[in-house]
């Protein structure tokens, strides 16, 4: 190691993020995205000297991964990130060396800007509030007659680094994971590496209406609409007793105080027993989904998970395993470990903007890789009377997007459909 | 649109089954014209087994979304380089330069002008590896410059393919080649 590299300030890679790296690569890539839809043409210059202005802000972005003996581990990355535009396929793997070894990549097109966010990095949460910094920092760069950067300063809340989960769990917590293999979507997949990204603008106001109509949170509604939609269109061609299994995100910052920039979040898994508890009508879905829910989403048992997966994290005979073994056999056990799970939702709920530059933003979008195994993931995010529900998927068949779009639509619900193009418009008869 | 413009899945798989189709019907084509032109020698067998080289590489490539011209220049350089210590060793006919070598550079195009018309959007992944397997595909004409072969027909076929090649993908993809030319060979 070079004088030079030696003076570069290191950190250790939280508790969550140390396997992304080690199960990562171009078939599980582990990326999100998060995109704005601006109401102007995007300037290529401002934006990169905004993202430089907000990586001298953030610093716990201005990073590479090196690998450790045991771990990787981020070290300072002193070179500019390369600003682009969109060209590939949405949260792809981020090559390190297209973007001088940064792990986020922003690129943009049109009134579009996007940042892909290796997860080792952080999670959405956080993710989110370095991206707010960029949009806002671009917009105060496009117009500063009509932004003051101090007044935005003086609102600014300090962040940290720490690994919030090593400091939250609970070492004498017994997990709570299942032990059931889900059901796996079925279908071919979409040639040349494409992804379909599929966004479903969703009125917010006539979607809560309904909400509270079935005594539901959107979060709970739309996961029983997403299943009943696998249920109609997958699992019911196709002969399974195994359960629709769909892994929620759940945001840890909003069970202890942490101000880290890091990963915090861990999840829930809502098990749909379609055959053995027959849940086969969107009322009987719903009913199992509010109830899963109240069953799961609680201090206790979210600590349950977290610490189960610390404590694997910690384990004194994980830790001595070199990092190469540890590769091959976090590899090999991830073949498994994927059987878990059929698909993902994750909602980051309001992307809240101050002032004046919500004028400038007409919706936010999130997207998040699938996967050989989970061929189909959702996200979800909100902005203003805006609710983005994103498929992106590497399944031919878009049968699901499109029983989601019609369920909401029949309610009554206005749906505005924005997608890549890769698989057929899913808002007409095809 | 939010979106750059992208080929949709249904017109990929109509592109990659049509160019099947023509690969099988080329195979077709060689193997009558073989049998009965030169049925002693069986030099379709030869073509074919290229063509079905061709295919596992693209299909490898498409469904591994690796960058394969990077595999492919390798592979061109290692496969010429084996020919040629094999024809050393057992006398040194020179059939490595004058069929050998001209085959891998005819495969090695071939290759690259099928995933450039099946993936063009990538081409930047593809353009400096494409440059240099051109300037590879040059070397038959030294071999024919210096008298190396006594036959020439393989090596002129091959340099004329790979400029054909290099002349249609510049076509295709002008606009991604002249990025990644300024990108990676700016001052």
């Amino acid at each position: 190691m070079s004088k030079e590299e030696n003076k570069l300030s290191w950190r250790r890679l939280d508790n969550s993020a140390k396997i992304f790296p080690i199960s990562a690569g171009k078939k599980y890539s582990t990326v999100f995205r998060l995109s704005v839809v601006l109401k102007e043409v995007v300037n290529p210059k401002i934006l990169e000297q905004a993202v430089n202005v907000a990586l001298e802000k953030y610093k716990s972005f201005k990073v590479r991964m090196k690998p450790g003996f045991f771990w990787y581990y981020f070290e300072e990355n002193n070179k500019k990130p390369i600003i682009e535009k969109e060209k590939a396929y949405p949260c792809k793997y981020i090559e390190p060396k297209s973007n001088n070894n940064y792990l986020f990549k922003v690129t943009y097109f049109d009134k579009k800007i996007n940042i892909d966010i290796f997860h080792s990095l952080t999670d959405g949460g956080s993710g989110t509030i370095f991206f707010r910094e960029i949009i806002y920092t671009y917009l105060e760069l496009l117009h500063p007659e009509v932004f003051d950067e101090k007044e935005r300063q003086i609102r600014k809340i300090e962040y940290d680094t720490e690994d919030s989960y090593i400091k939250n769990y609970d070492k004498k917590a017994k997990g709570n994971a299942s032990t059931k293999k889900a059901y796996i979507l079925k279908g071919k997949k979409i040639s040349l590496g494409a992804v379909s990204a599929i966004h479903e603008i969703i009125d917010l106001k006539a979607l809560k209406e309904e909400c509270e109509k079935q005594n539901a949170t959107v979060t709970q509604y739309l996961s029983a609409v997403l299943i009943y939609a696998i249920y109609k269109q997958n699992y019911e061609k196709n002969i399974s007793n195994k359960p629709i299994k769909l892994c929620i995100p759940v945001n840890l910052k909003k069970y202890f105080q942490s101000k880290t920039m890091s990963n915090f979040f861990s999840y829930i898994t809502l098990e749909a027993e379609i055959k053995k508890d027959k849940l086969d009508t969107f009322e009987k879905i719903l009913e199992f989904v509010k109830s899963d829910f109240k069953q799961k989403l609680t201090e206790k048992e979210i600590i349950k998970t977290m610490s189960a997966n610390v404590k694997l994290g910690n384990n004194p005979f994980i830790k001595i395993v070199p990092l190469v073994i540890k590769k091959a056999l976090v590899r090999l056990s991830y073949i498994e470990i994927r059987k878990y799970t059929t698909i993902t939702f994750s909602n980051i709920g309001r992307i809240g903007i101050i002032g004046k530059y919500r004028n400038y933003i007409d919706y936010f979008l999130m997207l998040i890789a699938p996967e050989p195994v989970e061929k189909i993931k959702c996200s979800g995010c909100t902005f203003e009377n805006n609710m983005v529900f994103t498929f992106t998927s590497i399944l031919k068949d878009n049968s699901i997007e499109k029983e989601f779009y019609n369920f909401l639509t029949e309610k009554g619900i206005k749906i505005k459909i924005e997608s890549n193009g890769v698989l057929n418009d899913i808002s007409t008869k095809n | 649109m939010i979106y750059p413009q992208k080929i949709s899945a249904k017109k990929s798989d109509f592109i990659i089954k049509i160019s099947i189709f023509v690969s099988f019907l080329i195979a077709l084509i060689l193997l009558i014209i073989n049998k009965s032109v030169t049925p002693k020698i069986p030099w379709a067998a030869l073509a074919n087994s290229g063509i079905i080289y061709i295919w596992v590489t693209v299909l490898y490539a498409i469904n591994k979304n690796v960058n394969i011209a990077g595999h492919v220049l390798v592979q061109t350089i290692a496969i010429s380089l084996l020919t040629v210590y094999i024809d050393y060793r057992i006398g040194f006919k020179a059939w490595s330069l004058a069929i050998a070598i001209p085959i891998v550079i005819i495969i090695a195009n071939l290759t690259m002008l099928i995933l450039t018309i099946v993936s063009h959007r990538k081409y930047i992944r593809y353009a400096i590896y494409q440059l240099i397997i051109v300037l590879f595909s040059m070397l038959p004409v030294i071999f024919i410059s210096k008298k190396l072969v006594t036959d020439p027909t393989l090596g002129e076929i091959a340099t004329i393919i790979s400029i054909f090649n290099l002349l249609l993908t510049l076509l295709i993809s002008a606009k991604d080649v002249k990025e990644a030319i300024v990108r990676k060979f700016h001052l």
